[in-house]
């Protein structure tokens, strides 16, 4: 092992940083992802790890043998779960919204718009978590609701979202990161970024709840 | 628990999709996990899977972990109940053990997986431990006395940053480096013991 290690000091400074939670999300995301790429840098991690450990109680000293077998097994396992996604708002959010109760003909309309958009676009929105299956590669992180630029929606469709809460949304820092890998678009964006809001919460975690939750925000903040 | 949860920052990686943030909780929690279960269960065959069982509905519930306790502690009361599920199931099927190393036996995907995770106590495996164990305790006293602080106040008081700036009079960024400094030069003792040859498959 050359001592080279040292060379990128930065990332592995930062590393270090990360194990005792003293990074900033940004800095975080990018450890994060030249820890996927550097083996260097995972072997730190383990290293650093395990130095916390040994210091608090010498009985987990090991060698990384088996660490390393565990997690490789783990891999193939978590390969095959679609992977878990609740965004969260960067900023604080209040602990508990009220979900607003909508008109019935609200619902409704907004029901039928979800499934008109959901057939007519083609593609499959799994209700739950915000589940991407088998994600073979690495997922691309951070990447941001960019689709809000787009063309406002037409038709009845426009009626659901308030300008305000495409004011909201754009102002939400790189909110909505999600898997490259989900397939949406635009309308879907928008509409998902208005719901923001609900983010954070388990609510999105039930699919009743995330039916409830495409009601329409008659009092647009 | 005073510090904030030093997890934070990749929970919400997690929770952004990150998968490898996920991995490197591993990484940190596999150890202390495998001890915990092991206490609980006596068959130590049966502890990685338990612990890979745990991991796995960790993962799928990490949209739920909202921070109200540390995320160790959420994943403390995962590991007792996925162990205590498997110690309901095989008093259900006692044979359920010996099916499983039976057909372990004939498997070849995975045998050397098997014997690296169930020879924790191999005679090998003890040595190891006893030398890291060493290694780390007399690099530790190597260290000058600011490296040596920093890093107890953090690893062994848990403090944070901040708290540590002020115990030793002196900016955060100078925290962080003495931080940094004590742990590399401890790695670099724990390195020739880590199994380098395993290097490329992290």
């Amino acid at each position: 092992m050359s001592s080279g290690a040292i060379e990128g000091s930065g990332s592995a400074e930062r590393l270090s940083a990360l194990v005792d939670g003293e990074l900033d999300s940004a800095a975080a995301a990018a450890v994060c992802e030249s820890w996927k790429r550097e083996a260097e840098l995972r072997r730190s991690w383990h290293a650093y790890q395990l130095i916390g450990d040994v210091l608090r109680s010498d009985d987990l000293a090991a060698g990384a043998g088996r660490n390393v077998a565990f997690l490789v097994a783990l891999r193939a396992r978590l390969a095959a779960e679609p992977v878990v996604l609740a965004p969260a708002p960067l900023q604080e959010r209040p602990p508990s919204l009220p979900i607003r109760a909508a008109s019935a003909a609200a619902q409704r309309r907004s029901s039928r718009w979800m499934l008109g958009s959901a057939i007519a676009a083609g593609f499959m929105l799994v209700i739950g978590t915000f589940a991407v299956l088998r994600p073979g590669t690495a997922p691309a992180p951070g990447v941001p609701v960019a689709s809000l630029a787009g063309p406002p929606p037409s038709g009845s469709n426009g009626a659901i979202l308030r300008e305000a809460s495409l004011r909201e949304a754009s102002d939400l820092p790189g909110s909505a990161v999600v898997n490259a890998r989900v397939i949406r678009d635009a309308r879907l964006e928008r509409y998902l970024a208005a719901h923001k809001q609900f983010s954070g919460s388990s609510a999105l975690g039930v699919p009743s709840a995330f039916l409830r939750s495409s009601t329409l925000d008659a009092d647009a903040r | 628990m005073i510090a904030p949860d030093a997890d934070a920052p990749l929970i919400e990686r997690v929770k952004q999709g990150d998968v490898k943030a996920f991995e490197m909780l591993v990484v940190k929690y596999q150890r202390r996990i495998e001890r915990l279960i092991g206490r609980m269960v006596r068959d130590v065959d049966l502890v990685p899977d338990i612990a890979q069982e745990t991991f796995i509905r960790a993962y799928r519930a990490i949209p739920q972990f909202r921070g109200d306790s540390a995320f160790y502690t959420w994943l403390y009361r995962i590991a007792v109940n996925t162990a205590k599920k498997a110690l309901m199931e095989l008093k259900r099927d006692p044979l359920v053990t010996e099916a499983a190393r039976a057909s372990r036996d004939e498997e070849d995907d995975s045998p050397r997986f098997d014997s690296e995770l169930s020879d924790g106590a191999t005679p090998e495996a003890l040595l190891a431990s006893k030398q890291i164990a060493a290694a780390v305790n007399f690099a530790i006293e190597g260290l000058s006395e600011e490296l040596r602080q920093a890093i107890t106040l953090r690893e062994i008081e848990g403090l944070s940053y901040e708290e540590i700036a002020e115990l030793m009079h002196c900016p955060i960024g100078t925290v962080r480096s003495r931080i940094f400094r004590a742990r590399e030069a401890i790695a670099a003792r724990l390195r020739p013991l880590l199994d380098t040859r395993e290097g490329e498959r992290w």
